[in-house]
């Protein structure tokens, strides 16, 4: 189910190969850019190609990175909004806790990406897609302070974290690349961890604390 | 006296020249029906317009997209789907292949979605679905070389994160009701009308790739009626057209992706090579209306 096995797939993957190291080739797919066949080598097979020493990225890992920088970029944000809206300390320290493994993730995100030979840019810039805050919850947030502000700040993060917490899920089973499928499980663990510090702090109304996805 | 003459004859001549007119047009008819005859069944006046439809009512609806967030559930947006009645985040080709459908044709089991409509937070689904396969927008002798769609090809249109119109190719109006401007945003349609939203999808193929990372760049638009040279080969164009049950005052209408600008939608073929190339060579090549088994009409 997870990897795309026709048989113009498999072309596009001997295209990713050839164009990676050859030129000159009389094969005709060899001219295809390795750009356009990246999400498309979705083949377990091709584990120790020469397209990375940490083996193939597949449409699935690739997705699941561009949408994990996106949800990033957004937050951070509204994370950079705390200490100008709040002087309570608890919130202080979770918002400076969730920032840094958000950076540091978002760093490895990146870098993964880069690897993958996929676009790096944000293919989800300005849109809203689930989890993500919006333009005007982010003015609203803006407006707000104290315990007005703590309240709508802990609603955008139990639905960022939420999220980032299933579709990390969806990685760790659907996903092919080792390295991807790790930080994956990087961003589950601590995604859990940073959701059940904002459940102590702001209890979700009538969930247990850390019941995410 | 002296202009008399003259005007005395033009109506001669004018009916002379009418007399001829109409005679090259009855031999125009005659040869016009020779060559459609020809082209089809024998017998069978045929519309000259290259179509071939699938009606697909509503499936299902999932915050899945299996193109743009393959193996991701939950990662999209609400998507409404028709078609097959299987597609998920995790759908490839071959589970297309097998799946049951809402299409008519039966033979149709490919996958359509777009983003939910929804009013005052209700979601409310088309009523009338089709899609319709044509050769238009290129020259005749581009139609005339059109190719199959290649089975397990996917092709987006339209802008999901349009910031506005001037981004968008959406387009809204009202059935029955044509006294209404289509606009790239929601229309107030008068009771009574439904709102309805066309989207045409690209129909130029680099003749490569059936999908790219950015999903959109093995596709490309017509250019002064031909496809460019990085995407040469014609295949039908499908236009999306969705009937919804609703009217009057837009205020309460959202799509899951935004206003009415940012519709798009999202098409994976699994149509039979076999049904596709039949439909390809009988009803667009030569450019006859067909109908849903893909016969004249």
């Amino acid at each position: 189910m997870r990897t795309l096995v026709s048989a113009p797939s498999a072309l596009l993957v001997a295209a990713l190969l050839l164009a990676g190291c050859a030129t000159g080739s009389p094969d005709p797919a060899a001219t295809a850019p390795p750009s356009a066949t990246a999400p498309l080598t979705a083949a377990p097979s091709n584990a120790g190609s020469p397209t990375g020493t940490a083996g193939p990225f597949s449409a699935t890992d690739i997705a699941w990175l561009q949408l994990t920088v996106a949800m990033a970029d957004r937050l951070l944000p509204v994370l950079d909004l705390v200490p100008g809206r709040t002087t309570d300390p608890a919130w202080r320290r979770l918002a400076t806790q969730v920032e840094a493994t958000h950076r540091a993730n978002l760093d490895r995100s990146r870098r993964l990406l880069n690897d993958s030979g996929g676009p790096t840019t944000n293919p989800h810039e300005g849109h809203d897609m689930p989890g993500m805050i919006t333009a005007e919850e982010l003015t609203s947030l803006r407006s707000a302070t104290g315990t007005s502000f703590q309240r709508l700040l802990a609603g955008h993060l139990r639905a960022h974290l939420t999220q980032a917490v299933r579709i990390a899920t969806a990685e760790q089973r659907g996903g092919v690349h080792p390295g991807t499928i790790a930080l994956a499980a990087a961003v589950v663990r601590n995604g859990a961890d940073d959701l059940a510090r904002l459940d102590r702090l702001h209890p979700p109304n009538g969930r247990p604390a850390g019941q995410a996805a | 006296m002296d202009r008399a003459a003259p005007l005395s004859g033009i109506p001669r001549r004018l009916r002379l020249a009418t007399a001829i007119g109409a005679l090259l047009a009855l031999l125009g008819t005659y040869v016009f029906a020779t060559t459609t005859r020809a082209d089809a069944d024998p017998g069978v006046n045929v519309i000259r317009v290259a179509e071939f439809p699938a009606d697909c009512t509503y499936s299902h609806r999932l915050p899945d997209d299996p193109i743009i967030f393959p193996g991701l559930p939950g990662a999209s947006h609400m998507h409404s789907f028709f078609g097959s009645t299987v597609t998920n985040a995790h759908t490839t080709l071959p589970d297309l292949v097998s799946s049951p459908t809402t299409c008519n044709p039966r033979t149709d089991v490919s996958s359509y979605w777009v983003p939910t409509l929804y009013n005052n937070n209700v979601p409310v689904e088309p009523t009338i679905v089709t899609f319709y396969y044509l050769g238009e927008g290129v020259r005749a002798d581009v139609v005339a070389a059109t190719q199959p769609i290649p089975q397990g090809l996917r092709i987006v249109a339209g802008n999901a994160k349009a910031a506005g119109p001037n981004e968008s190719i959406a387009r809204w109006s009202c059935l029955h009701a044509g006294q209404v401007p289509p606009s790239k945003n929601f229309v107030t349609c008068p009771a009574g009308t439904m709102m309805e939203s066309y989207l045409d999808f690209p129909q130029c193929w680099n003749g490569r790739d059936l999908d790219s990372p950015d999903h959109k760049s093995h596709m490309a638009y017509p250019v002064n009626q031909a496809c460019p040279s990085t995407h040469p080969v014609h295949v039908p164009k499908l236009r999306q057209v969705l009937r919804y049950p609703v009217n009057g005052n837009p205020a309460l209408f959202r799509l899951a992706s935004g206003p009415g600008y940012t519709m798009h939608g999202d098409f994976f073929n699994a149509w039979p090579v076999a049904e596709m190339a039949r439909r390809v060579q009988d009803c667009i090549r030569p450019v006859i209306k067909c109908g849903h088994d893909g016969r004249p009409i």
